[in-house]
């Protein structure tokens, strides 16, 4: 993505070809509109890259989550999205009972957890199963965009990697926006730092080589 | 007005200088609050609006949600401090059809089917009005929208025409409204040419209607256009604001 | 999805297969009215009354009038007042409380209606310029809610509005009671939208069906006086033109059939 990065707007007319589209457009009568406000990608297809919007969960998606209820089966998590999720009982590694349930994962937890579904109605169930099961403590917690993401890790988890190394921090980012960074106090708010610079130019050329000089000049 | 003490023409032009079919100044900004997921001021005219939206977000309350769809909720208010004598604060039966009639313009082009289950709020403030607040809330809740990520088919866009003096205008002043003799607040989707809001009220032929609506959609197009701008200088903006 | 929602998509069906060949659920052409009927003076207490069918729909509409205190902008005019509610008794969708933007709605498009058509000479209702004038209240009940409320609320304010008598008796300000001064005829015609298709004068599940609905309110010359969109469809500016057209002719031909009759003369324009 340059400099020159092209912004459409709802409505906009992108293509008179349907061929290969990706998310963030529709076809009417023939032809690709935008229907979010965003960044034009023509590479591979033709997709809108949103610059704001709520996250809205997807199966697989690795997420940060607060837990903010327990009920008789399940613990609630709030996913920084317009929809709560649930982590039932049986998906807890190893078996416990329902009336620890609390003893394990306690309200007020941050927890990263696998999106294992979601319903036609969307309801969310969340696994902690397939990953090594955290609770993230001591470190800080930052929330971004979730359409800031995909930047922040990377291809092939580029920036991301570059970021843990140069700021010598331990950084574990949720697809749905929950940054959490635990270091050295001043080594944290440097990576903090360099998060927010991804965030804002996140659509901007040579953004890797200005965060790594930045990292290096604020050592 | 008919008994000829007051006119609105002077060597062609209205009082305000402008022509039949010009619009009043505007000027749109996007993204200017802070915890609003999206927001616009906009100004028209000697309107002063702001727009802010939220969500989709979990409705409260609860059971006013939709299974299959997100429901779109729209709040129209005039700040007792916006006209010359103050307003009682609070919706009046005013505002309140506004707030439904805006809700209907602005519905049909969002996707709501992409969110069941939550509600996508639309909060308009007039800070300041001149005639034409309902157009004005419109045109920045629709900035706004684009502003929060909505998905949408295209904006929405609005503006009147009326009829002063026997002569069918564009964008009536508040001295226009006042003594005019029709007042016609039409919203659209420019992309398609669909009309999603029509108000009538006052005293037009089939005629008159037709000529207006062209000037109403000729207006609605330049509106279009500074909404498109309004978007693209924001994330402009924000780029600058990095050092 | 609630019963009712799918329910309406099972009628949506259904109807989108009839207008394919140009019909209605009842048989009734799109550009028919169901029947009218229209009972002036009913309601006794009430300066002016009229109870309105239209089919299934039902709505009594009361004029109440006493002198009061003109608007400080407008000192030398008597003032219009519309309220209407849908009480509960007429559909099991409404529900009691304060008026809902429904009923906000269908009072400011009848009231609209009846003020900017200048139908009521509003300059003979002045008594005392700046301290005294006529209040007129034009209250509409719902009483069965089969579709086109508004067409029946309308029909009946203007009804109840022509059989009125001013009450100067009862505050002692004339000798006899005397008409109000009318001087045009305002009529409401509301329309659904679909598939392309106008229908003139929708029952509920039609109303329930459609997502754009039009009301254009017509004065005795042809001329507009008033106009209304409701609902979240959109629509063409062509169709537009044509509903407004429409609109013009029907509401004609419900004035002549209905309105004049109550008029012992017809003014001319």
């Amino acid at each position: 993505m340059d400099k020159l990065a092209k912004i459409v707007i709802p409505g906009d007319l992108i293509s008179e070809k349907p061929l290969k589209i990706g998310e963030g457009v529709f076809i009417e009568d023939g032809k690709v509109y935008a229907n979010v406000y965003g960044i034009l990608d023509q590479k591979d297809r033709v997709r809108v890259i949103p610059l704001a919007g709520k996250y809205i969960p997807r199966r697989d998606d690795t997420v940060i989550g607060v837990v903010t209820e327990i009920d008789f089966s399940s613990w609630h998590v709030d996913i920084l999205s317009p929809y709560e999720a649930r982590l039932h009982i049986g998906e807890y590694p190893g078996r416990i009972d329902q009336s620890e349930m609390s003893c394990y994962i306690r309200v007020g937890d941050l927890i990263v957890a696998t999106v294992l579904d979601v319903g036609w109605t969307m309801k969310v169930d969340l696994t902690i199963r397939e990953n090594q099961f955290k609770i993230l403590r001591g470190g800080k917690l930052v929330e971004i965009s979730h359409t800031r993401v995909p930047r922040l890790i990377g291809r092939g988890g580029s920036m991301i990697s570059m970021i843990k190394r140069e700021s010598a921090c331990s950084i574990f980012v949720g697809q749905n926006g929950r940054v959490w960074i635990q270091g050295k106090p001043e080594n944290v708010r440097l990576a903090e730092r360099a998060v927010e610079m991804v965030v804002r130019e996140a659509h901007t050329s040579g953004l890797t080589n200005r965060v790594v000089e930045f990292l290096n000049a604020n050592k | 007005m008919a008994d000829g003490v007051y006119t609105f023409f002077k060597d062609g032009l209205r009082l305000d200088g402008r022509r039949k079919d010009e619009l009043r100044p505007l000027k749109i900004e996007a993204g200017v609050l802070k915890r609003a997921d999206g927001s616009c001021y906009l100004e028209h005219g000697g309107n002063k609006v702001m727009a802010a939206v939220y969500g989709p977000r979990e409705v409260h309350p609860r059971h006013l949600h939709n299974v299959t769809q997100a429901i779109v909720r729209y709040k129209y208010n005039m700040a007792s401090f916006s006209v010359d004598e103050r307003k009682r604060p609070g919706p009046d039966r005013r505002s309140i059809e506004i707030s439904k009639v805006s809700r209907e313009a602005m519905e049909s082009v969002v996707l709501k089917e992409r969110f069941p289950r939550t509600a996508i709020d639309v909060f308009v403030e007039v800070l300041q009005s001149d005639a034409g607040t309902r157009a004005a809330g419109i045109n920045a809740a629709s900035v706004a929208m684009a502003d929060a990520g909505i998905p949408m088919k295209g904006l929405v866009t609005s503006c009147a025409f009326g009829k002063i003096d026997g002569e069918v205008v564009l964008d009536l002043c508040k001295e226009e409204d006042n003594y005019g003799e029709a007042d016609v607040p039409v919203a659209m989707i420019p992309r398609t040419g669909d009309i999603t809001m029509i108000q009538m009220d006052g005293h037009l032929t089939f005629d008159e209607f037709k000529e207006g609506m062209k000037l109403a959609i000729r207006g609605c197009d330049q509106i279009y256009e500074l909404q498109r701008e309004a978007l693209i200088e924001k994330h402009q903006n924000d780029l600058k604001a990095k050092e | 999805m609630s019963d009712n929602d799918i329910l309406t998509e099972i009628y949506r069906d259904q109807m989108y297969n009839l207008l394919q060949r140009q019909e209605r659920g009842d048989g009734r052409a799109l550009d028919e009215y169901r029947e009218i009927s229209i009972e002036t003076g009913v309601l006794e207490r009430a300066e002016g009354s009229a109870i309105v069918t239209i089919g299934d729909s039902k709505v009594a509409v009361g004029i109440k009038m006493q002198p009061g205190e003109p608007f400080p902008d407008t000192p030398d005019v008597g003032v219009i007042i519309t309220n209407a509610e849908l009480i509960p008794l007429a559909s099991p969708t409404f529900e009691s409380g304060p008026p809902g933007e429904v009923a906000v709605e269908l009072a400011r498009v009848v009231d609209r209606g009846v003020r900017e058509s200048k139908a009521i000479d509003l300059k003979k209702l002045c008594l005392v310029e700046g301290e005294k004038v006529w209040l007129i209240f034009i209250d509409i009940h719902m009483l069965d809610h089969g579709g086109n409320l508004l067409d029946a609320a309308s029909l009946g304010a203007i009804a109840a509005l022509l059989t009125t008598k001013i009450p100067n008796k009862q505050y002692d300000l004339a000798e006899e009671d005397e008409p109000l001064p009318i001087v045009d005829i305002p009529v409401a015609v509301s329309m659904i939208e679909l598939e392309g298709n106008l229908l003139v004068d929708p029952d509920h599940i039609e109303e329930a069906v459609a997502s754009t609905q039009l009301t254009i309110i017509s004065n005795r010359d042809g001329t507009l006086s008033g106009m209304q969109k409701m609902g979240s469809g959109p629509i063409s500016l062509e169709l537009l033109e044509k509903a407004v057209e429409l609109g013009i002719r029907k509401g004609q031909e419900i004035r002549e059939k209905y309105l004049y009759p109550l008029m012992n003369e017809i003014p001319r324009l």
